[in-house]
Protein backbone atom coordinates (compact mmCIF):
# COMPACT_ATOMS: atom_id res chain seq x y z
CA UNK A 1 0.00 0.00 0.00
CA UNK A 2 1.48 3.33 -0.76
CA UNK A 3 1.87 5.80 2.21
CA UNK A 4 -0.77 8.22 0.40
CA UNK A 5 -3.32 5.27 0.10
CA UNK A 6 -2.75 4.29 4.18
CA UNK A 7 -2.72 7.60 5.17
CA UNK A 8 -6.53 7.62 3.33
CA UNK A 9 -7.70 4.97 5.85
CA UNK A 10 -7.20 7.38 8.87
CA UNK A 11 -9.15 10.26 8.86
CA UNK A 12 -7.91 13.67 10.07
CA UNK A 13 -8.51 13.60 13.49
CA UNK A 14 -6.64 9.87 13.96
CA UNK A 15 -4.03 11.31 11.99
CA UNK A 16 -3.37 14.11 14.42
CA UNK A 17 -4.29 12.51 17.27
CA UNK A 18 -1.62 9.42 16.74
CA UNK A 19 1.08 11.77 15.29
CA UNK A 20 3.46 11.57 17.82
CA UNK A 21 3.84 7.74 17.44
CA UNK A 22 3.03 7.89 13.13
CA UNK A 23 6.26 9.93 13.41
CA UNK A 24 7.72 6.74 14.85
CA UNK A 25 9.47 4.97 11.96
CA UNK A 26 8.66 1.90 13.31
CA UNK A 27 5.09 2.44 13.28
CA UNK A 28 3.99 5.09 10.33
CA UNK A 29 0.70 5.52 9.01
CA UNK A 30 0.65 1.76 8.44
CA UNK A 31 1.15 0.72 12.30
CA UNK A 32 -1.10 2.69 13.53
CA UNK A 33 -3.71 1.35 11.62
CA UNK A 34 -2.80 -2.28 12.28
CA UNK A 35 -2.88 -0.76 15.86
CA UNK A 36 -6.34 -0.08 15.21
CA UNK A 37 -7.42 -3.24 13.83
CA UNK A 38 -5.69 -5.23 17.05
CA UNK A 39 -7.76 -6.90 19.51
CA UNK A 40 -5.80 -6.95 23.25
CA UNK A 41 -6.98 -8.74 25.99
CA UNK A 42 -6.57 -7.26 29.76
CA UNK A 43 -7.10 -9.73 32.51
CA UNK A 44 -7.19 -7.83 35.74
CA UNK A 45 -8.12 -3.91 36.26
CA UNK A 46 -5.33 -3.35 39.09
CA UNK A 47 -2.35 -1.99 39.24
CA UNK A 48 -1.05 -3.17 36.67
CA UNK A 49 -4.16 -3.41 34.45
CA UNK A 50 -4.90 0.26 34.94
CA UNK A 51 -1.76 1.67 33.20
CA UNK A 52 -1.53 -1.60 30.61
CA UNK A 53 -5.12 -0.36 29.53
CA UNK A 54 -4.70 3.50 29.54
CA UNK A 55 -1.92 3.27 27.43
CA UNK A 56 -3.38 0.63 25.15
CA UNK A 57 -6.47 3.25 24.72
CA UNK A 58 -4.92 6.57 24.56
CA UNK A 59 -2.33 4.57 21.88
CA UNK A 60 -4.92 3.42 19.85
CA UNK A 61 -5.41 -0.36 20.01
CA UNK A 62 -8.83 -1.23 18.18
CA UNK A 63 -10.42 -3.46 20.95
CA UNK A 64 -9.75 -3.86 24.61
CA UNK A 65 -11.44 -7.08 26.26
CA UNK A 66 -11.13 -6.35 29.38
CA UNK A 67 -11.78 -8.95 32.27
CA UNK A 68 -11.70 -8.09 36.05
CA UNK A 69 -14.93 -9.46 38.37
CA UNK A 70 -14.35 -7.19 41.58
CA UNK A 71 -15.53 -3.83 42.13
CA UNK A 72 -13.62 -0.34 42.92
CA UNK A 73 -12.97 0.00 46.33
CA UNK A 74 -11.44 2.57 48.44
CA UNK A 75 -8.15 0.88 49.02
CA UNK A 76 -8.06 0.16 45.25
CA UNK A 77 -7.44 3.99 44.17
CA UNK A 78 -3.41 4.51 45.73
CA UNK A 79 -2.76 2.75 42.18
CA UNK A 80 -5.28 1.70 40.31
CA UNK A 81 -5.53 4.59 38.30
CA UNK A 82 -8.01 3.99 35.51
CA UNK A 83 -10.89 4.34 38.22
CA UNK A 84 -11.53 7.30 40.09
CA UNK A 85 -13.37 8.13 43.36
CA UNK A 86 -16.71 8.85 42.15
CA UNK A 87 -16.32 5.18 40.69
CA UNK A 88 -16.45 3.31 43.83
CA UNK A 89 -19.01 0.56 44.52
CA UNK A 90 -18.77 0.61 40.44
CA UNK A 91 -17.82 -2.94 38.30
CA UNK A 92 -14.31 -2.61 37.76
CA UNK A 93 -14.61 -3.37 34.31
CA UNK A 94 -17.46 -0.61 33.82
CA UNK A 95 -15.43 2.09 35.99
CA UNK A 96 -11.90 1.17 33.12
CA UNK A 97 -14.40 1.40 30.63
CA UNK A 98 -16.14 4.69 31.32
CA UNK A 99 -12.33 5.95 31.43
CA UNK A 100 -10.66 4.59 28.86
CA UNK A 101 -13.16 5.96 25.92
CA UNK A 102 -12.90 9.36 27.88
CA UNK A 103 -9.27 8.34 26.33
CA UNK A 104 -10.20 7.48 23.34
CA UNK A 105 -13.50 7.08 21.90
CA UNK A 106 -11.78 5.12 18.72
CA UNK A 107 -11.51 1.99 20.82
CA UNK A 108 -13.93 -0.65 21.14
CA UNK A 109 -14.15 -1.70 24.92
CA UNK A 110 -15.47 -5.16 25.67
CA UNK A 111 -16.00 -6.11 28.83
CA UNK A 112 -16.02 -9.29 31.45
CA UNK A 113 -17.37 -8.75 34.90
CA UNK A 114 -16.40 -12.49 36.01
CA UNK A 115 -13.48 -14.84 36.57
CA UNK A 116 -13.99 -16.41 33.01
CA UNK A 117 -13.32 -20.34 33.14
CA UNK A 118 -10.81 -21.59 31.59
CA UNK A 119 -12.82 -22.96 28.27
CA UNK A 120 -13.83 -19.28 28.18
CA UNK A 121 -10.08 -17.94 28.29
CA UNK A 122 -9.04 -20.06 25.05
CA UNK A 123 -11.78 -18.95 23.47
CA UNK A 124 -10.88 -15.25 24.30
CA UNK A 125 -7.65 -15.52 23.70
CA UNK A 126 -8.17 -17.18 20.29
CA UNK A 127 -9.99 -14.30 19.36
CA UNK A 128 -6.94 -11.58 20.95
CA UNK A 129 -3.93 -11.03 19.00
CA UNK A 130 -1.97 -10.66 22.60
CA UNK A 131 -3.23 -11.30 26.16
CA UNK A 132 -1.68 -9.44 28.95
CA UNK A 133 -1.30 -10.87 32.73
CA UNK A 134 -2.55 -7.89 35.33
CA UNK A 135 -4.04 -10.47 37.73
CA UNK A 136 -2.94 -10.63 41.54
CA UNK A 137 -3.15 -14.19 42.26
CA UNK A 138 -1.16 -17.50 40.94
CA UNK A 139 -3.85 -19.56 40.36
CA UNK A 140 -5.42 -17.37 37.73
CA UNK A 141 -1.95 -16.67 36.08
CA UNK A 142 -1.73 -20.72 35.72
CA UNK A 143 -4.62 -20.86 33.99
CA UNK A 144 -4.19 -17.74 32.07
CA UNK A 145 -0.72 -19.18 30.62
CA UNK A 146 -2.07 -22.89 30.28
CA UNK A 147 -5.25 -20.86 28.04
CA UNK A 148 -2.16 -18.76 26.02
CA UNK A 149 -0.97 -21.91 25.60
CA UNK A 150 -3.51 -23.74 24.06
CA UNK A 151 -4.90 -21.14 21.89
CA UNK A 152 -1.20 -19.99 20.49
CA UNK A 153 -1.21 -16.26 21.91
CA UNK A 154 1.94 -14.20 23.37
CA UNK A 155 1.18 -13.58 26.99
CA UNK A 156 2.58 -10.96 28.73
CA UNK A 157 2.91 -10.93 32.36
CA UNK A 158 4.14 -8.68 34.97
CA UNK A 159 3.91 -8.73 38.51
CA UNK A 160 4.38 -6.27 41.42
CA UNK A 161 4.71 -6.72 45.14
CA UNK A 162 6.37 -3.82 47.68
CA UNK A 163 8.93 -1.85 45.52
CA UNK A 164 9.69 -4.76 43.54
CA UNK A 165 8.11 -6.22 40.25
CA UNK A 166 9.05 -8.62 37.52
CA UNK A 167 8.11 -8.86 33.30
CA UNK A 168 7.99 -11.37 30.96
CA UNK A 169 6.41 -12.50 27.56
CA UNK A 170 6.03 -16.03 26.74
CA UNK A 171 5.70 -16.46 22.81
CA UNK A 172 3.09 -19.43 22.85
CA UNK A 173 2.51 -18.36 18.83
CA UNK A 174 6.10 -19.70 18.33
CA UNK A 175 7.80 -22.74 19.32
CA UNK A 176 10.13 -23.97 21.61
CA UNK A 177 10.20 -20.80 24.14
CA UNK A 178 9.44 -21.46 27.92
CA UNK A 179 6.24 -20.46 29.56
CA UNK A 180 4.71 -19.30 33.09
CA UNK A 181 4.49 -22.97 34.30
CA UNK A 182 8.56 -23.50 33.60
CA UNK A 183 9.14 -20.34 36.13
CA UNK A 184 6.37 -20.83 38.55
CA UNK A 185 5.72 -24.59 38.58
CA UNK A 186 2.45 -25.48 39.93
CA UNK A 187 2.78 -27.60 43.13
CA UNK A 188 2.78 -30.72 41.42
CA UNK A 189 5.81 -30.54 39.14
CA UNK A 190 7.46 -27.82 41.09
CA UNK A 191 10.98 -29.20 41.93
CA UNK A 192 11.41 -31.35 44.88
CA UNK A 193 10.55 -29.92 48.21
CA UNK A 194 9.65 -26.50 46.98
CA UNK A 195 6.30 -26.61 45.19
CA UNK A 196 4.54 -25.14 48.36
CA UNK A 197 1.99 -22.92 46.65
CA UNK A 198 0.00 -21.78 49.52
CA UNK A 199 3.07 -20.13 50.99
CA UNK A 200 3.57 -17.90 47.76
CA UNK A 201 -0.36 -16.80 47.75
CA UNK A 202 0.55 -14.47 50.59
CA UNK A 203 3.18 -12.80 48.63
CA UNK A 204 0.22 -11.22 46.31
CA UNK A 205 -1.54 -9.66 50.20
CA UNK A 206 1.70 -7.69 50.92
CA UNK A 207 1.23 -3.93 50.12
CA UNK A 208 3.25 -2.32 46.76
CA UNK A 209 4.03 1.50 45.65
CA UNK A 210 1.60 2.60 43.30
CA UNK A 211 3.99 4.04 40.61
CA UNK A 212 6.26 0.81 40.59
CA UNK A 213 3.00 -1.38 39.44
CA UNK A 214 2.72 1.97 36.83
CA UNK A 215 6.73 0.93 36.00
CA UNK A 216 5.68 -2.53 35.29
CA UNK A 217 2.27 -1.71 33.92
CA UNK A 218 4.20 0.84 31.27
CA UNK A 219 6.42 -2.08 30.76
CA UNK A 220 3.93 -4.98 29.65
CA UNK A 221 1.90 -2.31 27.58
CA UNK A 222 4.81 -1.31 25.56
CA UNK A 223 5.94 -4.96 24.86
CA UNK A 224 2.28 -5.68 23.92
CA UNK A 225 2.70 -2.76 21.24
CA UNK A 226 5.88 -4.32 19.77
CA UNK A 227 4.26 -7.47 19.84
CA UNK A 228 1.30 -6.52 17.78
CA UNK A 229 3.69 -4.32 15.46
CA UNK A 230 7.06 -6.68 15.48
CA UNK A 231 8.96 -3.94 16.88
CA UNK A 232 12.28 -5.10 18.13
CA UNK A 233 12.59 -8.18 20.99
CA UNK A 234 10.51 -8.56 23.27
CA UNK A 235 11.42 -9.77 26.82
CA UNK A 236 10.72 -13.78 25.40
CA UNK A 237 12.63 -16.29 27.35
CA UNK A 238 14.24 -13.31 29.61
CA UNK A 239 12.84 -12.08 33.51
CA UNK A 240 13.29 -8.35 34.12
CA UNK A 241 13.53 -8.22 37.81
CA UNK A 242 13.03 -4.28 38.98
CA UNK A 243 14.30 -3.53 42.74
CA UNK A 244 12.70 0.25 42.95
CA UNK A 245 14.21 0.68 46.00
CA UNK A 246 17.67 1.02 44.58
CA UNK A 247 16.40 1.40 41.59
CA UNK A 248 18.60 -1.67 39.74
CA UNK A 249 17.45 -3.59 37.32
CA UNK A 250 18.04 -7.33 36.09
CA UNK A 251 17.68 -9.49 33.26
CA UNK A 252 17.64 -13.61 33.97
CA UNK A 253 17.13 -15.64 31.15
CA UNK A 254 14.10 -18.13 31.07
CA UNK A 255 15.09 -21.93 30.40
CA UNK A 256 12.03 -24.41 28.66
CA UNK A 257 11.93 -26.69 31.17
CA UNK A 258 11.11 -29.85 29.10
CA UNK A 259 9.39 -31.95 32.03
CA UNK A 260 6.72 -28.66 32.39
CA UNK A 261 3.38 -29.60 32.55
CA UNK A 262 1.85 -27.29 30.48
CA UNK A 263 4.83 -26.74 27.33
CA UNK A 264 7.01 -29.66 28.45
CA UNK A 265 7.91 -32.31 25.41
CA UNK A 266 9.11 -35.08 27.22
CA UNK B 1 34.15 -14.86 54.28
CA UNK B 2 31.80 -11.39 54.26
CA UNK B 3 29.35 -11.13 51.59
CA UNK B 4 26.20 -8.86 50.80
CA UNK B 5 22.95 -10.94 51.45
CA UNK B 6 20.03 -8.54 49.50
CA UNK B 7 16.28 -10.37 50.15
CA UNK B 8 14.00 -9.15 47.81
CA UNK B 9 10.15 -8.48 48.88
CA UNK B 10 8.58 -10.11 51.62
CA UNK B 11 11.75 -12.03 52.54
CA UNK B 12 13.52 -8.74 53.43
CA UNK B 13 11.50 -9.13 56.97
CA UNK B 14 14.19 -11.79 57.23
CA UNK B 15 16.98 -9.82 57.40
CA UNK B 16 18.62 -9.77 60.66
CA UNK B 17 18.81 -6.22 62.37
CA UNK B 18 20.95 -3.41 61.22
CA UNK B 19 19.74 -3.90 57.09
CA UNK B 20 19.80 -1.30 55.38
CA UNK B 21 16.62 -1.11 53.35
CA UNK B 22 17.01 -4.80 52.12
CA UNK B 23 20.53 -5.10 52.09
CA UNK B 24 23.04 -6.78 54.46
CA UNK B 25 26.44 -7.70 54.73
CA UNK B 26 27.00 -10.89 56.42
CA UNK B 27 29.56 -13.60 57.53
CA UNK B 28 29.26 -16.56 56.13
CA UNK B 29 31.32 -19.81 56.50
CA UNK B 30 34.06 -20.01 53.81
CA UNK B 31 33.05 -22.16 50.66
CA UNK B 32 29.24 -21.56 51.83
CA UNK B 33 26.81 -22.85 49.23
CA UNK B 34 23.59 -20.70 48.30
CA UNK B 35 21.39 -23.28 50.22
CA UNK B 36 23.44 -22.52 53.20
CA UNK B 37 22.97 -18.92 53.07
CA UNK B 38 19.38 -19.63 52.41
CA UNK B 39 19.19 -21.73 55.48
CA UNK B 40 21.27 -19.29 57.85
CA UNK B 41 18.92 -16.73 57.53
CA UNK B 42 15.90 -18.78 57.95
CA UNK B 43 14.21 -18.18 54.23
CA UNK B 44 12.30 -21.14 53.41
CA UNK B 45 13.79 -22.65 50.58
CA UNK B 46 10.13 -22.58 48.76
CA UNK B 47 10.36 -18.92 49.27
CA UNK B 48 13.57 -18.96 47.46
CA UNK B 49 12.44 -18.90 43.83
CA UNK B 50 14.51 -16.80 42.08
CA UNK B 51 18.70 -16.67 43.48
CA UNK B 52 21.24 -14.52 42.10
CA UNK B 53 24.68 -14.48 42.52
CA UNK B 54 26.42 -10.64 41.79
CA UNK B 55 23.23 -10.22 38.84
CA UNK B 56 23.51 -13.77 37.91
CA UNK B 57 20.53 -16.64 37.58
CA UNK B 58 22.02 -19.63 39.94
CA UNK B 59 19.83 -22.47 39.09
CA UNK B 60 18.43 -25.28 41.32
CA UNK B 61 20.70 -27.63 40.53
CA UNK B 62 24.09 -25.07 41.18
CA UNK B 63 22.52 -24.04 44.86
CA UNK B 64 24.51 -26.91 46.66
CA UNK B 65 27.60 -26.43 45.22
CA UNK B 66 30.06 -24.28 47.09
CA UNK B 67 30.25 -21.18 44.35
CA UNK B 68 30.14 -17.94 46.57
CA UNK B 69 32.91 -16.36 46.89
CA UNK B 70 34.21 -13.28 49.31
CA UNK B 71 32.74 -9.92 48.46
CA UNK B 72 30.12 -12.01 46.48
CA UNK B 73 26.68 -10.17 46.39
CA UNK B 74 23.89 -13.09 46.70
CA UNK B 75 19.98 -11.86 45.96
CA UNK B 76 16.91 -13.78 46.48
CA UNK B 77 13.23 -12.99 45.11
CA UNK B 78 10.20 -14.84 46.64
CA UNK B 79 7.53 -15.71 43.98
CA UNK B 80 5.56 -12.27 43.18
CA UNK B 81 2.27 -12.46 41.66
CA UNK B 82 0.66 -9.27 43.27
CA UNK B 83 -1.10 -6.78 40.34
Amino acid sequence: MTTAAAKALLNDEQLLRYSRQIFLPEIDVEGQQRLLRSKVMVLGLGGLGSPISMYLASSGVGQLVVVDPDQVELSNLQRQIVHSSDALGMEKVASAKRTLNGLNPDVDIVTHNRRLSEAELIEAARGADVVVDGTDNFDARFTINRACHAAGKPLVSGAVVRMEGQVSVYRFDQPGGPCYNCLYPESNTAPAGQGERSSWQNCSETGVLASVAGIIGCIQATEVVKLLLGIGEVLSGRLLLLDARTMEWNTVGLRKDPQCSVCGTE
Amino acid sequence: MRITLKLFATLGDLLPEGAKANTLEVEVPEGATPHQVIDQFQVPRAMAHLVLLNGVYVDVADRDKPIIHPGDAIAIWPPVAGG
